[in-house]
C-alpha cells in the first residue's frame, strides 16, 4: 500500500538517559524487595504457625494471598510429654522465653541481649510496658530495636519470636526513680504490681513449647554471653545469678562493684518469728534497717576468685535474673500480688514453688551487672 | 501508509492535490481548505523515537529482573512483579513481632459485640463416651463460634479419647458453615502418671479427695498456661461430662460481668432416688466453722466439701436453689466447683490459679475461689441457674439398680409365665367354646332334622329329652378340664380369665345331672 519501512535512522539516545534509566530501575527495585519483611532460614519457617492465633512464642505466617477465603484455624496438637527441660539445652534445641518486664529501655540491655550465644532461632523475648508517658517511650525505643535486628540485622541475630504487652493498669508510682521506688512503705504496693505484671506477662506468653523461663530485668545490662547455657547446666527448677551493680567510688577513685538484689536469701529464725507476729496481709522486706531479718544474703557470698559454678540453696529469691524451669510455673507457680507466708512477688514465688516441690539455688559467684542510675 | 498528512478524504490521492481523481484540473475558485501537499519528512518523528526509547529501558529492566533473580531470592521478586496477587501457598513471609494491649481485653457484660475472646478449657481423661454429648453442646452455643478458642488437656488416657476429639473438631473446622468453625483449637497432651482412677467411687471418696485434687489442679494449670494468650478477655472452663445447659450459657453468665461467675450445678437421678440432686458442693461462701477448723489442720490438709469428716456448716449454692427462683440472682461465694466456670482474662493473667497445694486449706478450684476472692476480685454464684450434670450412679446405686433389675426381670419372668399360662389356658377352654358352639350347631341341627321328621311324620309320639345327643357332647369338655389342673399361682388368674369355661363346666354339670 505504502512505502515499506526503510532503514529510519534514529536519533542516537544519549548514553546518559540510559544509564539513568537504568540506576532508577535499581533504585525502584531495592526498594520494593528491601521493604518487605526478610526472609528466614528453611527451619525457621518450618517451625512457623499457620495461622494468627497461635502461640505467641513462635511466629506466624503473614498470609500474603489477598483474595479467596481465609482458612480456620487448623486443629493444633501440642504433646508436652516431648518438652524436654534438661542441663543441656542447646543440644537439644530446647526453647527459652526470656521475659521482662519494662519501664524504661537501656541501650546496653538490648545489646547484651544481642550477645547471648544461645541460639537465637530458640529465643522468645516477652516484654510487657506500662501505659504511661514512660512506657510509651520505652515501647518506641525498643520497637526501633527490634525492627533494626528482626528486620535489618543478620539472620543469627533474629529472634525466633518477640511479644510486647501493655499493661492493663497503671503504675502505682508516678516515678520510676531509684529512690522513690526503694522507700519501703511504698514497697508494698510497688511490688504487687509488679508481681502481677511479671504474672500478665507469663501466663499470655508460656505457650506449648517453652522448656526454660529466663527472668532478665530491663536494667541487667551485663551478663556473660552463655548466661542461660551455665545457668541451665545446674539444672535447677529455679536458679539465680548474683546480682551486681558497678559504681564510680568516690573513696577510691576509681570504679567499683557492690551488690546489689537482695532478694536472694536463706531464711533465718529471726524472719521466721517476725513473720509469725505479723498481720495477715503484712510483708517481710529485705535490706530495710528497721526491719532486721538476719536472713543469709546471697549478694554477700560472693567470694573473689572463687569457683563460679558454686551452689546454695535459697529460700527467697529477686527477679533481676532468674532462670526457671517452665514445668514450675505450669503447675502453676507465679508471683504473688498479695502476702503469701508474708512474701510477696519474687520472694513469694520461691515460697510457693517450695509448696509445689520445687527448691530454688543460687550461684553467689556467677555475677551479672545492673544499671546504675 | 499516509500517517502524517491528516485528511478529511483518505481517497485523495496526494498527486492529484490539484485536481479531481479522474485527471481534470479542479476550477480555480473552488473553495480550497485541504493542505493535501506532500511532505518529505525531516527527521524521526518523535513518538517514533519514544517507542525505541521504551524498547531499550524494557531491555535494561530485563537485564535488572535477570540479574536480580540471581541476586535476591525468588519468592519476594516474584511477587513484586506478580503484585503479590498470583503468589503460591508456600509462599508466605514470617511476622515474627507481635504487639498486644492488654487493656483492650478487659472483657465486658456485652463481650459479643466488642468481639471479646473467650478460651474454652476442658480438661479430659478417658472421656471418650462423653465426648458425643460435648460436642452437640459445642455445636449449639450461641456466642460467635469464631471468637471462641478451644484448648483441650488430654491426660493419661487409655481409651480412645485423643483420636475421637481429633476427628470431631478436624469435622466442625472442615464444616462448610462457616458460622461453625472456632478460633484457635489447642490439644495438649500431657501424662502426670496419675494413680487415682478415675471411676465414680474412687474419685469421690474421701482419702483420695486431697491428692486428686491436687494432681486435677496441675491438669487445669498446665492447659491453661499452655493456652492462654494475650488476646483473650475470658476463660470459660467447662467440664466434659455436663448433660444440659442452656445454650445461651456464655452469654448468661458474662451478662454480670463479674470476675469470677458460676451456675449451679445440679444432676437429674432416677426416680427411685428422688429424681434430681445438687451435684456441685464445691461453691459455698466461708463459714466461721470451716475457719475455725481450717486453723486446726496442717499446713498440707485440704478441706473438702461435702463429707462427713469436714463439717463446715458452709451455705452452698446447690442448695439454695429454687426452681422457680431469679435466674439472675447472684450470691456471693468464696469457693467455687469446676464444672462450669466463666472467668475474666485478667483474673488469670494476674496470677490466680488453681492451687496444686494447700492453698488457705484448699486447693484446685476451691483454692482458686479463695485466691481470686484474696486478689479483690467478684466471685459470685448464680443459685437459680442451673445447669446439669450428667448422672453416673455410684457403686451403692450399681448395686441398687442391679437388685432392683433383677427384681423387675423377676416380676417380667413371672408376667411372661403368667401370660403363657393364662394363654395355654384360653387355648383350651377356647377349644371347649368353639366345641360348644359346633355342638350348638350341631344340637340346633339335629333338632331342626326331628322337627322336621316330627313334622314330616306326625307326631305319634313325644319326646321327654330333646337335648340329649347334645348334652352328651357337652360331657367332653369338663372331662379335658380337671386333667389341666392350673397351678398353685395361677388359680386365681385363672378364676378370672376361664369364666367362660367354668361356666361351661357348670353347664355342662347340670346338663349331664339332667341327662342322667
Amino acid at each position: 500500500m505504502a512505502r515499506p519501512m526503510g532503514p529510519v535512522r534514529l536519533k542516537k539516545t544519549s548514553p546518559l538517559t540510559l544509564v539513568l534509566g537504568g540506576a532508577l530501575c535499581i533504585f525502584i527495585l531495592y526498594f520494593l524487595i528491601g521493604s518487605s519483611t526478610p526472609d528466614f532460614s528453611a527451619s525457621r519457617k518450618a517451625t512457623a504457625a499457620s495461622h494468627p492465633l497461635s502461640p505467641p512464642t513462635s511466629p506466624f505466617r503473614k498470609s500474603t494471598s489477598t483474595g479467596g477465603k481465609v482458612k480456620p484455624p487448623p486443629v493444633t496438637r501440642y504433646n508436652l510429654n516431648n518438652v524436654t527441660i534438661t542441663h543441656n539445652p542447646l543440644e537439644n534445641r530446647e526453647n527459652i522465653l526470656i521475659l521482662t518486664p519494662m519501664a524504661r529501655f537501656y541501650q546496653a540491655y538490648w545489646d547484651n541481649l544481642l550477645k547471648l550465644t544461645y541460639s537465637h532461632e530458640l529465643i522468645t523475648l516477652g516484654f510487657i510496658l506500662p501505659k504511661n508517658k514512660e512506657g510509651n517511650a520505652a515501647t518506641t525505643e525498643l520497637q526501633k530495636q527490634i525492627a533494626k535486628t528482626q528486620q535489618y540485622g543478620p539472620e543469627k541475630d533474629r529472634f525466633k519470636s518477640i511479644i510486647i504487652l501493655r499493661q492493663d493498669f497503671d503504675p502505682p508510682l508516678p516515678s520510676q526513680d531509684e529512690g522513690e521506688r526503694h522507700k519501703m512503705q511504698n514497697q508494698k504496693v510497688r511490688r504487687a504490681a509488679m508481681a502481677k505484671a511479671r504474672n500478665s506477662l507469663l501466663f499470655t506468653t508460656l505457650g506449648p513449647s517453652t522448656s526454660w523461663v529466663l527472668w532478665l530485668d530491663a536494667d541487667i545490662i551485663e551478663t556473660p554471653p552463655t548466661l542461660i547455657q551455665d545457668l541451665a547446666f545446674h539444672d535447677k527448677p529455679l536458679i539465680a545469678p548474683n546480682c551486681f551493680q558497678r559504681y564510680y567510688n568516690t573513696e577510691k577513685k576509681a570504679m567499683d562493684e557492690r551488690a546489689y538484689d537482695f532478694n536472694n536469701w536463706q531464711d533465718s529464725p529471726t524472719a521466721q518469728e517476725l513473720a509469725s507476729k505479723m498481720g495477715y496481709d503484712d510483708i517481710l522486706l529485705e535490706g530495710y534497717a528497721d526491719m532486721a531479718t538476719y536472713r543469709a544474703l546471697m549478694a554477700y557470698m560472693y567470694e573473689e576468685g572463687a569457683d563460679i559454678h558454686h551452689e546454695v540453696p535459697l529460700d527467697g529469691v529477686g527477679g533481676t535474673a532468674l532462670l526457671v524451669k517452665a514445668d514450675v510455673h505450669r503447675d502453676g507457680a507465679m508471683f504473688p500480688a498479695f502476702a503469701f507466708y508474708h512474701l510477696i512477688e519474687t520472694e513469694g514465688f520461691a515460697k510457693m514453688a517450695k509448696r509445689l516441690g520445687w527448691q530454688a539455688a543460687g550461684l553467689p559467684n556467677y555475677k551479672v551487672y545492673h544499671y546504675n542510675e | 501508509m499516509l500517517p502524517f498528512t491528516s485528511s478529511g478524504s483518505k481517497v485523495v490521492p496526494r498527486h492529484h492535490v490539484s485536481g479531481y481523481s479522474n485527471g481534470y484540473p479542479r476550477a480555480g475558485n473552488t473553495f480550497e481548505i485541504s493542505p493535501h501537499r506532500f511532505q518529505p519528512r525531516g527527521t524521526t518523528p518523535s513518538h517514533r523515537r519514544r517507542r525505541r526509547l521504551l524498547v531499550r529501558l524494557g531491555g535494561i529492566v530485563a537485564i535488572c529482573a535477570l540479574f536480580g533473580l540471581f541476586v535476591w531470592p525468588r519468592g519476594s521478586l516474584f511477587s513484586l512483579f506478580s503484585f503479590g496477587l498470583l503468589s503460591s501457598g508456600d509462599d508466605f513471609q514470617l511476622e515474627t513481632v507481635r504487639y498486644y494491649d492488654l487493656s483492650n481485653v478487659q472483657g465486658t457484660a456485652r463481650g459479643w459485640e466488642r468481639e471479646e475472646r473467650i478460651l474454652l478449657c476442658v480438661p479430659l481423661r478417658d472421656a471418650e463416651s462423653h465426648l458425643p454429648m460435648f460436642f452437640s453442646h459445642l455445636h449449639n452455643f450461641t456466642y460467635p463460634h469464631h471468637l471462641i478458642d478451644l484448648a483441650f488437656l488430654v491426660s493419661d488416657s487409655k481409651d480412645r479419647t485423643l483420636q475421637v476429639l481429633v476427628d470431631n473438631l478436624e469435622k466442625i473446622q472442615a464444616d462448610e458453615d462457616d458460622v461453625q468453625h472456632y478460633g484457635e483449637i489447642s490439644i495438649i497432651e500431657k501424662d502426670f502418671g496419675q494413680k487415682v482412677n478415675q471411676d465414680v467411687e474412687s474419685r469421690h471418696g474421701f482419702a483420695a479427695q486431697a491428692s486428686r485434687r491436687k494432681l486435677m489442679a496441675q491438669a487445669r494449670n498446665w492447659l491453661l498456661s499452655a493456652a492462654l494468650r494475650p488476646y483473650h478477655s475470658w476463660v470459660y472452663w467447662r467440664d466434659v461430662d455436663v448433660e444440659t445447659a442452656p445454650f445461651t450459657i456464655l452469654e448468661d453468665l458474662m451478662r454480670h460481668n463479674k470476675d469470677v461467675i458460676v451456675p449451679n450445678v445440679w444432676r437429674p437421678l432416677p426416680d427411685w432416688l428422688g429424681g434430681e440432686q445438687p451435684y456441685d458442693l464445691n461453691s459455698w461462701q466461708e463459714s466461721d466453722t470451716a475457719l475455725a477448723l481450717a486453723e486446726t489442720l496442717d499446713e498440707d490438709a485440704v478441706i473438702v466439701e461435702g463429707y462427713a469428716e469436714y463439717a463446715t456448716w458452709r451455705p452452698h449454692l446447690a442448695y439454695l436453689r429454687d426452681p422457680y427462683g431469679d435466674p439472675d440472682m447472684e450470691m456471693e461465694i468464696d469457693g467455687v466447683g469446676g464444672v462450669s466456670i466463666l472467668a475474666k482474662a485478667g483474673v488469670f493473667r494476674s496470677g490466680v490459679h488453681f492451687p496444686a497445694f494447700s492453698f488457705e486449706k484448699h486447693a484446685e478450684t476451691e483454692g482458686f475461689g479463695k485466691m481470686a476472692r484474696r486478689m479483690q476480685y467478684s466471685v459470685v454464684g448464680l443459685p437459680h441457674y442451673t445447669i446439669w450434670h450428667l448422672y453416673e450412679p455410684s457403686v451403692d446405686d450399681i448395686k441398687h439398680m442391679e437388685q432392683m433389675e433383677q427384681e423387675r426381670l423377676a416380676h417380667e419372668q413371672e408376667e411372661k409365665e403368667k401370660a403363657e399360662k393364662a394363654k395355654k389356658l384360653k387355648e383350651s377352654f377356647g377349644d371347649a367354646t368353639s366345641q360348644w358352639e359346633k355342638d350348638k350347631t350341631q344340637m340346633q341341627d339335629i333338632a331342626m332334622k326331628e322337627k322336621k321328621n316330627e313334622a314330616l311324620a306326625g307326631s305319634k309320639e313325644q319326646s321327654d329329652k330333646p337335648d340329649h345327643p347334645a348334652a352328651e357332647a357337652l360331657a367332653k369338655a369338663p372331662a379335658k378340664a380337671p386333667a389341666k389342673a392350673p397351678g398353685k399361682a395361677q388359680r386365681e388368674e385363672m378364676a378370672e380369665k376361664a369364666e367362660n369355661g367354668e361356666k361351661v363346666e357348670k353347664k355342662g354339670r347340670a346338663q349331664e345331672a339332667e341327662g342322667k
